[in-house]
């Protein structure tokens, strides 16, 4: 069984080699690739200091295009799982395990970690009331488009198997990618399941969806949602 | 050629701005900033607008035929029609374009990354020392 964990990485130079190291105590046997996203400060150099396999994008993708380069390689090295962890340390990773056995023992294809099921977890960060309106109200377009039942459809910590690890490398999202990937894995039959992590608020820098962007990434993603195509066009995506 | 439908004065000037524009167009084909495949469907416009600039009893007619009372109004639909269709041409290519180069954009990286841990291969047999810890992608 080979796992590989894709790291994206934008301007995360101050927290991708806790990251890593994180990652590799979490998860010793995991191959970890981070994922550099035409990076302007030293996220390159950290990473390769820190002794991962290092994809750097020659040119700044957007967090779908630099993950969906992860799920290439990982498609291209044959590896079973992989499991995706931002760069910026938001995600506990002591819930890789958890994830990656959900996947590894055949009970769903993508499993998404929630913050949203399970107990409330003490102190662990579930974002603002505004950001779980619109979470709420995204799962609900899921469930009712396709049939999908996630309640944290924004969460980028997720595993995945050889099904949807070969889809993703195919067709994945270029902005705002996590809630239409669901939509996408769900419309090719993949089995979806969701187990609850704990995440926490940024370490360093800004998050990239202000008030602004939050505006266009529910109105963007419910149009995704809505145009979602029925079938997924043969070869490569091409737009 | 001469009609009482538009004043000789600004027959003269479209015609002028027509013909400045073709060469402009003809200009970034040769000069290589335009493609010549690109170019064809701005050179045949500039010229079915001559044609119309030269009988504008064409315009008329067409006028009449699709229910606009005056012709400068079929004029200027077809021209915002026209516009429109263009710029959703060219928004396609550039989306088009951005899928590509999303995906040179992948296959760089991953080129660069087998490229480095096949020089890292390289130089830890070279100096027989051990493994700097970079796990060997291939399976």
């Amino acid at each position: 069984m080979r796992v590989l964990a894709i790291v994206p990485a934008f301007n995360e130079e101050r927290s991708i080699r806790s990251v890593v190291a994180d990652l590799r105590r979490a998860a010793p046997a995991v191959d970890v690739c981070v994922v550099d996203d035409g990076s302007t400060d030293g996220t390159a150099e950290a990473a390769r200091a820190a002794g991962v396999t290092l994809l750097s994008l020659p040119v700044n993708l957007g967090i779908g295009g630099a993950v969906q380069a992860g799920y290439r390689w990982a498609r291209d090295r044959g590896y079973d799982v992989a499991v995706q962890v931002d760069g910026d340390g938001q995600h506990d990773v002591s819930f890789l395990p958890a994830l990656i056995e959900e996947v590894a023992a055949g009970r769903a294809d993508l499993v998404v970690g929630s913050r949203f099921s399970g107990p409330r977890v003490e102190g662990a960060f579930r974002s603002t009331w505004s950001r779980r309106a619109g979470i709420r109200y995204l799962s609900a377009v899921l469930r009712i488009r396709c049939g999908a039942r996630v309640l944290d459809p924004t969460s980028g910590f997720r595993a995945a198997g050889r099904r949807t690890i070969e889809l993703f490398a195919r067709s994945y999202p270029p902005d705002y990618p996590e809630p239409e990937s669901i939509a996408v894995a769900a419309r090719a039959g993949l089995r979806i399941a969701e187990l609850p992590v704990r995440m926490a608020e940024r370490l360093h820098g800004e998050s990239s969806i202000g008030l602004g962007r939050s505006f266009y990434y529910l109105v963007k993603v419910s149009m995704a949602l809505v145009l979602l195509p029925t079938r997924l066009p043969p070869g490569e995506e091409t737009a | 050629m001469r009609t009482d439908l538009i004043p000789l004065e600004l027959q003269v000037v479209s015609i002028v701005v027509l013909a400045i524009f073709l060469l402009w167009v003809v200009r970034l084909v040769r000069t290589q900033r335009l493609s010549l495949r690109d170019s064809l469907v701005w050179v045949l416009t500039t010229l079915l607008a001559t044609v119309v600039a030269l009988f504008p009893g064409i315009l008329v007619r067409a006028a009449h035929l699709f229910g606009f009372q005056l012709a400068s109004n079929a004029l200027f639909g077809a021209a915002v029609l026209y516009l429109a269709v263009n710029v959703l041409v060219n928004t396609v290519a550039s989306s088009q374009n951005a899928a590509r180069i999303r995906r040179l954009a992948q296959e760089c990286a991953s080129l660069r990354a087998e490229l480095e841990a096949e020089r890292a291969g390289r130089r830890s047999q070279d100096e027989l020392s051990p493994d700097d810890g970079t796990p060997d992608p291939k399976p």
